[in-house]
């Protein structure tokens, strides 16, 4: 029950772009919200439940054009978000947090298991601080690349 | 269409708290339940503590994602509780929205079709309604103090006596135990004694939750055991629900249980009901006779068959919902504590607070262990990698005060049948209560934070104590139901379910549903014999 399974049919030849499209993008948002490497299992399981459960939803411009551009998307999501917009970038980004929330080597990023006072207030500052900074940076990308 | 003719004395609809409590009201007569009655998936046995499973598995995608996503759910259709979505649990919810449609917008609402109804995932606070909450009502507490014993007893109640809750929730000498506190509600109830003048001025009073939750085995059933699976492991044995109350039923012959059955409508003929259902293995619509029929369908799908038979699709019944807000209490003193891998996510402690005007409003505090940390990640304040920060540091020093307002009829709120079979449901808004801010500012007396501007609003029928549709008169007029839930204008049709309160005060409806269920039941079974 708890292990690691392919999902869904096997793919048509025919999705196989859509499937490395949405593979290269599942790599670039991880990215933007891990400093690790990417878990495989993540990246198959995104493409997976974009075919399972957005089949149909046109592709998103936005996300495309971050990708495309290598733009700092946890800038722009922040940016976005503040704003009530860019809704499809915080779900895919939200999406890849579910799935690494349910690997054991991701739990360190989510859990905190032991006394650690200073290290949080430390830490609560660095990321206040760097939200700021990606918040004037996210501003500036949406402006310069019309995101809007 | 294909008949059942066998009669029965009763045929009781739904398998949630109302409709197992009247069946069990009618115990010693022949009695039919009907209900669709999905169950939780065989695979579902999840076992040990979720967060020690967290380290000792690779992967839990399919107990806590689901082969299907089903814990995106809320990222791609209308939000539902977090408690619904996820992959064991979504049977709860399963084809309700496909077969019992529900529209309204904004409506935050879901309906159960599931073997126990939404019980399978209540919160499991029991409070009884007292002569004060029953105002309006052609009942009286003590109608249902008998009722009340047995329901309790049955499910077997956690907490205490003494504290400054029990003139609310009343004494009740056969408690068990309380849950064990977490730390962070062990040191906010020692706080709340040290300040108490403060509270009892503005009349607020903090004490432990009762819950028809099992700190010791009873009936067969094991004590709780801290396992923060709560959203997502169906049938924890120290939870009751009423779904084990329908299996002893089936199991001692007291009702014949037949699953997969949507009542569509009844029609009183020759007297009897005959009822009209369809099987949703065969497709075919089965006819089922009884001397008497009981309604728990729960109060929006009981309000659709009665429309239904009464091919009413003009008339706009009235409708209620607790409102609730969600206020968020940080403890700075916790910011970088560990984990608390023991832990609940059941409620731990009750606020009451009454305003100026004497009305009460009841609030639920819980932790922050139950659900993912995925699910509430990009509504906090800072960028997603910040968040994370936030989450990891700082989710062990919050609570959440879920507070309910009482709720009664307006004329804007209400429920009506459109010929496609939708219900169409609209309920009205809650504006901000005063009693808020009094609140936040008494929580920061003792060291937890909060501001108005945190304050979650959960979209109107989000509580899911849906009730009042139907609602019991001293003198009934149309729609309406007697004080035994006879339905006005029939003879042998009983509301049993939240569709026949007239009003909601600001406590959870189900422990008296259940015992008025019991009530009506019982009362059905003498006339019938």
């Amino acid at each position: 029950m708890l292990s690691c399974r392919t999902l869904g049919p096997p793919r048509h030849p025919a999705d196989i772009p859509v499937t490395e499209d949405l593979a290269a993008e599942a790599r670039f948002l991880h990215a933007a919200l891990f400093a690790r490497a990417v878990d495989p299992a993540i990246v198959e399981r995104y493409v997976d439940a974009h075919r399972l459960l957005f089949t149909g939803e046109p592709t998103s411009p936005l996300v495309s054009r971050i990708v495309e551009r290598r733009l700092d998307a946890e800038a722009i999501e922040y940016a976005l978000r503040r704003r009530k917009a860019g809704r499809e970038l915080t779900r895919k980004l939200q999406i890849l947090c579910y799935l690494a929330e349910a690997r054991a080597a991701y739990q360190p990023e989510f859990f905190n298991r032991k006394e650690r006072p200073s290290q949080a207030i430390l830490a609560l500052v660095a990321a206040a601080l760097r939200s700021a900074w990606k918040l004037v940076k996210g501003e500036a990308l949406v402006r310069r690349h019309g995101l809007l | 269409m294909s008949g059942a003719m066998d009669s029965f004395d009763a045929i009781v609809v739904g398998s949630g708290a109302a409709a197992t409590f009247a069946a069990v009201g009618l115990r010693g007569r022949r009695v039919l339940m009907l209900d669709v009655g999905f169950d939780a998936s065989r695979d579902s046995d999840l076992r040990g503590n979720l967060y020690d499973l967290k380290q000792t598995h690779d992967d839990l995608f399919e107990p806590l994602i689901g082969r299907q996503f089903e814990s995106l759910h809320n990222l791609h259709q209308p939000p539902i509780s977090l408690k619904l979505k996820s992959p064991f649990m979504s049977y709860i919810a399963r084809d309700a929205r496909r077969l019992t449609p529900v529209a309204g917008d904004p409506f935050g609402g879901v309906v159960s079709l599931a073997r126990g109804g939404l019980a399978n995932a209540w919160g499991a606070g029991v409070f009884r309604y007292t002569d004060r909450d029953l105002a309006g009502f052609p009942i009286t507490a003590a109608d249902l103090a008998a009722s009340f014993d047995e329901v309790t007893a049955r499910m077997g109640v956690s907490g205490v006596n003494g504290d400054d809750l029990e003139p609310y929730f009343e004494r009740d000498d056969r408690l068990q135990p309380p849950i064990r506190l977490s730390s962070i509600f062990d040191d906010m109830l020692r706080r709340y004694e040290r300040a108490k003048p403060n509270f009892r001025k503005a009349r607020v009073a903090i004490g432990r939750s009762r819950l028809a939750v099992l700190t010791q085995p009873r009936h067969g059933r094991a004590a709780y055991e801290y396992e923060n699976l709560e959203f997502f492991r169906p049938h924890d044995p120290g939870i009751y629900t009423p779904a084990y109350t329908v299996s002893e039923l089936i199991a001692s012959g007291a009702i014949e249980y037949r699953s997969g059955r949507l009542v569509l409508r009844y029609a009183e003929r020759n007297g009897t009901v005959e009822v009209e259902a369809r099987n949703l293995d065969s497709g075919e619509m089965e006819t089922w006779r009884g001397g008497t029929l009981c309604l728990g369908a729960g109060a929006l799908n009981t309000t659709r068959i009665v429309l239904a038979s009464n091919a009413d699709y003009d008339t706009r019944l009235p409708l209620l919902d607790n409102p609730m807000a969600c206020i968020p209490l940080l403890d700075l003193t916790r910011i970088g504590s560990a984990l608390q891998t023991r832990d609940t996510s059941l409620a731990q402690l009750n606020v009451v607070a009454e305003d100026e005007d004497g009305r009460l409003a009841q609030g639920s505090l819980y932790g922050t262990t139950g659900p993912l940390r995925s699910d509430f990640l990009f509504e906090l304040p800072l960028s997603a990698r910040g968040n994370r920060v936030w989450a990891k540091y700082v989710a062990p020093a919050t609570a959440f005060l879920m507070l309910f307002y009482a709720r009664d009829p307006d004329a804007w709120s209400g429920v009506q049948l459109r010929p496609s079979g939708d219900l169409d449901v609209r309920l009205a808004p809650e504006p901000p209560h005063a009693l808020e801010h009094v609140l936040i500012g008494l929580f920061r007396r003792i060291g937890f934070l909060s501001h108005r501007a945190m304050i979650q609003r959960p979209v109107m029928g989000s509580a899911l104590h849906f009730a009042g549709t139907l609602p019991m008169s001293a003198q009934p007029l149309r729609y309406q139901t007697d004080r035994d839930g006879r339905l006005a204008g029939t003879s042998r049709v009983h509301v049993v379910d939240g569709a026949c309160l007239p009003r909601l005060p600001a406590k959870n409806a189900t422990l008296t549903i259940m015992a008025n269920a019991l009530r009506i039941g019982r009362r059905l079974a003498t006339t019938l014999a």
